[in-house]
């Protein structure tokens, strides 16, 4: 087995400057849990399972796949701007470039913001841990000169397939003007996955190639935990990060109504059960806990595994990593 | 009709009127959606090589292929050679068809041939495979500035990656896909 010190010297650089970076913004970093009792409701990820034994007693845990419902938590009692940096876990991620089913995410939290402030923190975050005007990731030279490009996914769809998304809202609609457009829909049971399927056949290959790219107002559907926007509840607050074609984070101004959040809970545990994955009961302390939150925020999930890749130029998030899952599997 | 879990590098495929290779293949996740596999296909007739993104679960139709056992004979750097282990009968590939595979080809080694309609259309590596050492430099202890690992060039003329430790002359193991190393080799 290779255990590559000259990487392990750039990582720990990186994690360095970027707890410079967030002390200078004045955010307390908090420690999140590992294992959960209640994890995120998400319905298409996958999580791994353990029992804690206590005597006679066993109560079913899970490994978080994300910090969010626990950062939402300390928001509501009050604490204001705030980070973790902490490994997730997502049974069956494995494969690829980009994936190792045990990696470090970054979550940070703004509060009187929203999510267009959350690109600008986004930029000035990468900007320093870069250090350099400009990157090369994979033969492309990657200009990190701000601001940073910025289309809405309605925008993306009209420009590489001439869809509009907001005149298509029903799955049959969508569908057929995809037809239209000779685009394949093949084995796609519902809207979301046609917007997937095209998305990541038409448009997700062309991102972040020049320079980074921010995505923004996502179709309300994928983002239950986000803010709907004002002008158009079709979409949803939400924005995603690429890099050299790499998804980088995840980020939204938080939904903060505790009676919305229950029902799209609900919803999302419904579809749990029809794709017949592990059930999460409604985390009752989380929903508690968005009422007393006092002002408008935001947060943000960042990669910090696919980040590093990038910035160190390498192909395979495994190269960053020491213990790369894979590599114990072979 | 195969379906794309399966979806995995040497499946050949039906495909966009034609029969694509799958060279490889690699899981995505949108998070807020289903899993997705995304595969690198070339077409067996063009040599065109796309990138196409397939839903998990989703049926493909699986091509008719046979695989057949053959050996590497020599190369001129526009076409290889190769010989069909039953028949005999020998077979030319050009360089393109045969791509980063040819880093780990050395003469008489063993592989396999993709036919499709009974004519060889692209070859297969076994997934590990030994090598003789020939040029590296001496591990040093606690050097920092290598990182744990140096280069070493292997006798097809490839250079990969070894631990400190490995030295001229070792046999190591080495992985076709990626080109990484697994371990010495016995």
């Amino acid at each position: 087995m290779i255990y590559d010190k000259k990487t392990a010297i750039e990582r720990n650089k990186l994690t360095k400057s970027l707890r410079i970076f967030f002390e200078k913004e004045k955010f307390l970093e908090v420690e999140t849990p590992i294992m959960v009792r209640i994890p995120g409701m998400e319905p298409h990820l996958n999580v791994f399972e353990t029992n804690l034994i206590v005597g006679n007693k066993k109560t079913k845990l899970f490994l978080n796949h994300s910090p969010e419902l626990q950062m939402k938590k300390l928001l509501g009692a009050n604490f204001r701007n705030i980070f973790t940096l902490t490994k997730t876990f997502r049974n069956g991620e494995i494969g690829g470039n980009f994936h190792n089913p045990e990696f470090t995410m970054l979550e940070w939290y703004r509060i009187k913001a929203n999510y267009k402030d959350l690109m600008k923190d986004c930029e000035n975050l990468i900007k320093t841990l870069a250090k350099t005007p400009q990157i090369t990731y994979q033969n492309h030279k990657i200009d990190l000169k701000t601001p940073w490009e910025k289309f809405s996914c309605e925008e993306l769809f009209q420009k590489y397939c001439k869809i509009s998304l907001d005149q298509n809202r029903t799955f049959k609609q969508l569908k057929n003007t995809a037809k239209k457009q000779n685009l394949d829909t093949n084995f796609c049971k519902d809207w979301d996955d046609i917007f997937f399927k095209i998305f990541l056949n038409e448009i997700e290959p062309h991102l972040g190639k020049k320079k980074p790219t921010f995505v923004y107002d996502y179709p309300s559907t994928q983002a239950a935990l986000a803010k709907k926007s004002s002008k158009n509840p079709f979409f949803a607050e939400r924005f995603e990060l690429y890099i050299g074609g790499v998804e980088i984070a995840n980020a939204f101004s938080e939904l903060t109504d505790a009676k919305e959040q229950k029902t799209r809970l609900i919803e999302e545990q419904k579809i749990r059960k029809k794709l017949k994955k592990t059930i999460f009961d409604i985390d009752g302390e989380f929903l508690a806990s968005l009422e007393s939150i006092q002002h408008k925020c935001a947060g943000i999930a960042l990669g910090i595994d696919r980040l590093f890749m990038i910035l160190m130029d390498k192909k395979n998030i495994d190269e960053t990593l020491l213990f790369p899952l894979k590599k114990i599997l072979n | 009709m195969a379906m794309t879990t399966d979806i995995k590098k040497g499946l050949a495929i039906n495909f966009k009127n034609g029969t694509w290779l799958i060279i490889e293949a690699q899981f995505v996740n949108p998070g807020k959606g289903g899993a997705f596999t995304r595969a690198k296909i070339r077409n067996l007739k063009s040599n065109q090589v796309i990138e196409y993104t397939f839903k998990a679960g989703e049926s493909v139709d699986e091509a008719e292929i046979s695989k057949r056992r053959c050996q590497y004979l020599y190369n001129d750097g526009s076409t290889f050679n190769f010989m069909d282990n039953d028949s005999y009968e020998q077979f030319s590939l050009p360089a393109d068809v045969i791509g980063n595979d040819k880093r780990f080809l050395i003469d008489g080694i063993e592989c396999y041939a993709m036919h499709i309609d009974g004519a060889p259309a692209s070859i297969e590596l076994p997934p590990k495979m030994d090598f003789k050492v020939t040029t590296t430099t001496p591990g040093i202890k606690g050097d920092t500035a290598t990182g744990g690992s140096k280069e070493a060039t292997i006798e097809t003329g490839a250079v990969v990656r070894v631990p400190l430790f490995v030295k001229e002359g070792d046999m190591i193991k080495i992985n076709t896909d990626d080109g990484s190393y697994v371990s010495k080799a016995n």
